[in-house]
């Protein structure tokens, strides 16, 4: 065991400080207080994915044959750290490195790769992810939007809901339904600009560009672009869920947050208060226990062993410590909520969210319940 | 950064494991409250497993790997404090088994009735006290450990140690509470799992039902994260990291023991089931060191009250 940065770590750590440093512009936190999906955010998302890509630093952990460095997981992990601590200048298109690219090299045909990830490397499309329906939220497999199979495609009807990017997006992971069950869910990668579809944002309390419908009315997708083989949806759902569960490195803005407001109460002169001191003390220690728990997973990927359920345990404490920085700069400087701190605002933004995005805290709980502690199925009868 | 372990310390777990196959440890068939094994704790001085932090080639981390295996049993052993503690005092100045109280020597305290030091923090200095075994006082107390308090110090070498020693003994006290709690969680949560997964109620197995499975996997990820708050703790030896694993063990405990002995109805109230061998530990953990708001302060100081 070893919890310390070795020193290419450690450098690697600070080039890509340095990069932060010297491109993003001096209104930067004015922007991400928008939030990652909003258009401020996500316009400044090409200019500054294209610095990443010039510079090796967008796809560092992909193999060299997609265009990546192949560098340790661990780098990309430390990469993925410090863009969120700073409020994530790569806008939306942090989800196409982490797993829409990943899921891509793994199940993509040839011709799919060829045509899906250029894009993605160039720091240059926006992506965004088909899952939830009015119906089908933390129960994705009830989803109901059909694809119909015609004639060198496939035609879809339905509607999405709660869509991260929507409105910018150009492509859509999408599921749809051509038969019954998790067999008959198939996942098509979707031109947003077809004919049928209709985005509409829908206000929210997380910020702009986060949460959106979208409605599918006679939308023809060439079966080209129909991702893996059939009955294969739900294993690639699963890949694809294992990656985005952990893969935002929450822990680190909230860091951020609780350390600027400490410095904040410490200029007021109440940091003495032993009140603050405790609260402070014990909302670092989630904090910093959500910390560990996400570099366990990333150790696990780093050694290429299967994804485990320990991701989902890891998932439900990050979120616990991202509420509980919310609620301490809520009861202890909530001026920065009130204009003062726009980082303040963005962090309490996106801990409503962290509990709710990416499969629920509670499906968490249930997966870490069965598959961590393997505690009975709630089918198990008998005695 | 690696979260597995080394050959070294696969090589002392194995070890470890093999001292306690062949003692073949296990819980008091007979109902107790205190089960504390002499033969344990003999057996783990003479092996050598409680002082692997002298070693060179071993680390503090290295022992913590060994507090928490050992905490993971249902009888007890004056261990964390021998082996996290002790290797702050040169080698035979002060003879384990040891017992830690804070500011009032005459305090009940754990281990008290088979140890020879006495350890007092008294905050700006640390008091060593050779103890002199007729001046102890069995204490009768529901709390798993063995507890003894001083009748008087009367007759006892009481040495005078500066505050540098003293703020070491609380930060290894510290992480001694982080490692040895997150053995005893994880020992209490498995004994559980077994319960829930074993005991049927409503035609079905208890842990089937979402309410149970939630807050032991709340439990679990509690767990988990006391873990390794505590061995990076080990690794970096560091004030923050001692104070803040310590800080969200103690904060941990009062959910944890309510909710696994919850789980566990009326069977869990008594003694013919070993659950209290983990949770009332746990519990005597509870008010160590001015309890969890007092660790709480110490990381929130030691992290920010230097920062420029």
């Amino acid at each position: 065991m070893e919890f310390g940065w070795s020193d290419d770590q450690s450098a690697y750590r600070q080039r890509v400080k340095d990069v932060l440093a010297d491109n993003l512009p001096e209104d930067w936190e004015e922007r991400a207080v928008h939030g990652p999906g909003s258009t401020p955010v996500t316009k400044f998302s090409f200019e500054f994915c294209k610095t990443l890509a010039a510079q090796n630093l967008l796809i560092p952990h992909w193999p060299v044959e997609y265009g990546g460095s192949a560098t340790q997981p661990w780098n990309h992990f430390i990469l993925g750290e410090e863009a969120w601590q700073v409020g994530e200048p790569r806008g939306p298109q942090y989800m196409n490195v982490n797993w829409i690219g990943p899921v891509l090299m793994r199940y993509a045909t040839a011709e799919q790769q060829a045509r899906y990830l250029p894009p993605i490397t160039n720091g240059n499309v926006i992506w965004c992810q088909g899952f939830s329906e009015p119906s089908a939220g933390s129960d994705l497999a009830s989803l109901r939007t059909k694809a119909e199979k015609v004639e060198g495609g496939y035609v879809v009807n339905g509607a999405k809901v709660w869509t991260s990017f929507a409105t910018h997006a150009d492509q859509c992971f999408l599921l749809a339904r051509s038969g019954s069950g998790k067999e008959g869910i198939m996942i098509l990668l979707v031109d947003m600009k077809s004919a049928g579809i209709q985005v509409k944002q829908i206000p929210a309390l997380i910020g702009e560009g986060d949460i959106h419908e979208f409605f599918l009315t006679d939308v023809f997708v060439p079966e080209q672009n129909c991702l893996g083989a059939e009955g294969q949806a739900w294993e690639i759902i699963s890949y694809a869920l294992q990656n985005e569960r952990i893969g935002i490195a929450r822990y680190a803005f909230a860091r951020r947050v609780l350390d600027g407001v400490i410095e904040e109460l410490k200029a007021d002169g109440r940091f003495d208060d032993p009140v603050i001191q405790d609260r402070a003390g014990r909302v670092l220690a989630k904090v910093e226990a959500a910390r560990m728990m996400v570099y366990r997973v990333v150790d696990e990927r780093a050694k290429e062993q299967p994804a485990s359920a320990y991701g989902s345990l890891a998932r439900y404490i990050l979120v616990q410590a991202d509420h509980a920085v919310a609620d301490f700069v809520l009861e202890f400087m909530p001026s920065g909520m009130l204009g003062g701190d726009p980082l303040q605002q963005a962090h309490h933004q996106r801990a409503l969210y962290s509990g709710i995005g990416a499969g629920a805290a509670e499906i968490q709980l249930n997966l870490a319940a069965r598959r961590y502690l393997g505690l009975p199925s709630e089918n198990t009868r008998g005695l | 950064m690696d979260f597995e372990q080394n050959e070294n310390q696969t090589a002392i777990l194995g070890g470890l494991e093999q001292l306690i196959a062949g003692l073949q440890v296990e819980a008091p068939k007979e109902g107790v409250l205190v089960a504390f094994s002499t033969r344990l704790d003999a057996e783990l001085e003479a092996s050598g497993f409680l002082d692997i932090a002298r070693e060179a080639e071993f680390t503090l981390l290295d022992s913590a790997l060994v507090v928490e295996r050992l905490a993971r049993l249902p009888v007890s052993a004056e261990v964390a404090f021998s082996a996290l503690v002790g290797p702050l005092f040169p080698t035979d100045t002060v003879q384990r088994p040891f017992a830690l109280v804070t500011a009032n020597p005459l305090s009940p305290a754990r281990f008290l009735t088979v140890a020879r030091t006495l350890l007092v923090d008294k905050g700006d200095e640390l008091l060593v006290i050779d103890v002199d075994p007729s001046q102890v006082e069995e204490v009768e107390s529901l709390f798993a450990y063995p507890y003894g308090k001083l009748a008087s110090l009367e007759g006892m070498a009481v040495r005078r140690m500066g505050a540098d020693l003293a703020t070491g003994v609380r930060r290894r006290w510290r992480l001694a509470l982080a490692v040895e709690g997150s053995g005893l969680m994880q020992s209490a949560i498995d004994t559980v799992i077994e319960h829930v997964t074993n005991r049927y109620q409503f035609n079905r197995p208890l842990g089937s039902f979402q309410a149970i499975q939630h807050r032991l996997a709340t439990a679990a990820g509690t767990q988990q994260s006391a873990r390794w708050l505590a061995l990076r703790a080990a690794w970096s030896d560091s004030e923050a990291d001692c104070a803040l694993a310590a800080s969200y063990l103690q904060d941990s405990i009062p959910t944890i023991v309510y909710d696994l002995h919850q789980f566990c109805g009326a069977m869990g109230l008594t003694l013919e089931f070993p659950l209290h061998f983990w949770t009332y530990r746990l519990k005597a953990m509870l008010g160590d060191l001015g309890g969890s708001s007092a660790q709480a302060r110490a990381a929130a100081i030691a992290t920010w009250q230097d920062a420029a």
